[in-house]
């Protein structure tokens, strides 16, 4: 019995042509059991994300399975001649190693991201709960999640956020803990904001305001998050209660002084404040991080610490490669 | 015997930190320091005990056993304030504090010999002594929480955030919950003690001790009034809760 892969990815196919074989979440058990039953091979796993599409199977002869698997996904998609570039083809030890870089994220768009070890784990246990699973899959799979762990525990390639947002956001829990008793407010209701106060009421933010020169564009945002519209003019008889500032208006001078803070420091019995200027030109005024509990982070800060979190990460490659090498040669998978 | 178990205590507190800044210099949180220090508590209690037993009273009859007593305090405050608030990384600070206090114990001339028993003794005496050295070991806490804030702080305002350090510290809001709790827990246990110092029979000679015992609470109460009534920045609160230990351990040394 062999092990393959057919897959295709990110690197190696445009949306248009991922869309086209993605498989919902919901379907990836009656997927793999079709499959199983279409091509006439032993095992079967699909993985669908956003990323990816590929399918793990067992077949007696590699080049045979192969065929038959083109030959179902043509079947399904009417697109697989003109795909086929797009398609990448694995086997034996080459399969179960691609497994482990795409379950350990060396795979990803994010390099290191975490989410795709979740993904893949649900996507064999829909394989599993549809008996497409037998031996050589379940082993595979099971080993192929170990070495995951290991390569994320042993080695650093999912430290630090890498985009401005969620460096944004790490700090944001870093001076505040838990995001559930935080207040925030929005200063321009642009798209950056629109993103980062997401990720803030994603991790838990109490409250948003959204400020905004037309106050219509401000409720427009401010019912999208499930917060509160304040008028241009009154931001600041609301710095008083908040606790994150995100600022990203279009104004070509700065639009918060230190003035302004410090007229709300006493009412704030001087809570810690953050400010994250995302704007271009700058919103904050930089003498607003001279006041003590006042923490001032501009794009450019935001965005080297997040360049440097990748590059940590681009860093810790070679390492994580050379785990996987020595836990497959440990291993021993059967069907590699 | 006692000696042993108060050199052993101070030995693996130096451990326990040592292993606490490895960890965290190599970025990972050390788990073991409540470990390390959970066993510097034991040797603690048994130094304590031994030395009480042999008092036949509280052990604060000498400076020695009331720096041990001190370091217990502040061993003790560490493992119940530690792990509920999430901040082990507090024994990594805290180790270095108890080593400092129990090295200076095992000091030629700050422990006595032969410990005797405590003629006379008196129950508003030893509430005094018991609850005063208590308060110091909350106090300690606290100035060691100020002084992880004032770390965490000044990485956040110059954005340093690469080191183990860094990411090993907790939030800044819960460092302060943690801190003000301490000192209104200090505080308070300051004030039972000010009030059985006053009800114990003194002489005249006792008249500085209490005069400094007064001071101390009196500028751990404004402390604490000036945070609840108009608020302090976070960078005030920890240089004045630092500073005031620092200040009335001073102060105590002398009077």
């Amino acid at each position: 019995m062999e092990l393959i892969c057919l897959g295709l990815n990110h690197k190696t196919a445009p949306v248009e042509v991922r869309e086209r074989f993605a498989v919902g979440a919901p379907k990836l058990g009656e997927s793999a059991r079709e499959l199983i039953a279409t091509t006439g091979v032993a095992e079967g796993v699909v993985i669908s994300t956003c990323n990816r599409t590929e399918f793990y199977l067992v077949a007696p002869e590699a080049q045979d399975a192969f065929n038959r698997l083109e030959h179902h996904l043509a079947e399904k998609t009417a697109l697989l001649g003109s795909a086929a570039p797009h398609f990448y083809r694995m086997e034996k030890s080459q399969a179960a190693r691609h497994l482990c870089r795409v379950v350990s994220g060396l795979d990803s768009m994010m390099l290191g991201e975490t989410e795709i070890f979740g993904q893949v784990k649900q996507a064999y246990q829909a394989a599993l709960d549809a008996g497409a699973t037998s031996n050589v899959l379940n082993r595979v799979f099971q080993r192929a999640f170990g070495v995951g762990k290991k390569v994320r525990t042993e080695t650093s390639i999912q430290e630090g956020s890498t985009s401005v947002g969620n460096v944004a956001v790490d700090l944001a829990e870093k001076i505040f803990g838990h995001l559930k008793h935080s207040e925030v407010m929005i200063l321009g209701a642009g798209e950056m904001s629109r993103i980062t106060a997401q990720s803030l009421v994603s991790r838990g933010a109490r409250s948003i305001f959204v400020s905004n020169r037309s106050f219509d564009r401000a409720e427009e945002l401010a019912t999208e998050m499930g917060g509160s519209a304040v008028r241009f003019d009154d931001w600041q008889s609301v710095l008083e209660r908040v606790d994150i500032v995100i600022s990203s208006t279009g104004s070509p001078h700065a639009i918060v002084h230190r003035a302004d803070v410090e007229k709300a420091r006493r009412a704030r019995k001087y809570r810690p404040l953050f400010f994250i200027d995302i704007a271009v030109p700058r919103d904050i005024d930089p003498a607003v991080g001279e006041i003590e509990e006042v923490y001032l982070y501009d794009i450019d800060t935001l965005e080297q610490l997040a360049e440097e979190a990748r590059s940590r990460r681009q860093k810790q490659i070679e390492e994580c490669e050379r785990i996987i090498d020595a836990e497959l040669e440990k291993l021993n998978l059967p069907g590699t | 015997m006692d000696r042993w178990l108060l050199i052993s205590a101070t030995l693996l507190a130096v451990f326990g930190g040592a292993w606490g800044m490895v960890s965290v210099h190599r970025g990972n949180r050390s788990r073991w320091t409540v470990v390390w220090m959970s066993a510097v508590l034991v040797c603690q209690i048994a130094f304590l005990s031994l030395r009480g037993e042999q008092r036949a009273a509280c052990p604060l009859a000498d400076r020695g056993e009331i720096l041990a007593f001190l370091s217990w305090s502040l061993t003790l405050f560490y493992l119940l304030v530690g792990p509920a608030y999430r901040i082990s990384l507090l024994g990594v600070f805290t180790a270095p504090v108890v080593v400092v206090f129990q090295s200076i114990a095992l000091l030629p001339g700050m422990l006595e010999w032969n410990p005797q028993e405590v003629a006379g003794g008196n129950p508003w005496h030893e509430t005094h002594s018991a609850t005063s050295v208590l308060a110091y070991g909350a106090l300690a806490l606290a100035a060691v929480a100020g002084v992880m804030f004032l770390v965490l702080d000044r990485q956040l305002k110059e954005h340093h955030l690469k080191s183990g350090l860094f990411r090993n510290l907790p939030p800044v809001r819960e460092l302060l919950v943690s801190l003000e709790r301490l000192l209104w827990l200090g505080g308070g246990l300051l004030t039972v003690g000010i009030v059985a110092g006053f009800l114990m029979p003194h002489d005249r000679s006792a008249l500085g001790h209490l005069i400094a015992a007064l001071a101390v609470w009196t500028g751990y109460a404004v402390l604490l009034a000036v945070k609840s009534v108009r608020g302090l920045t976070g960078r005030r609160l920890s240089l004045l809760a630092v500073g005031m230990f620092v200040l009335s351990l001073g102060v105590f040394a002398f009077v």
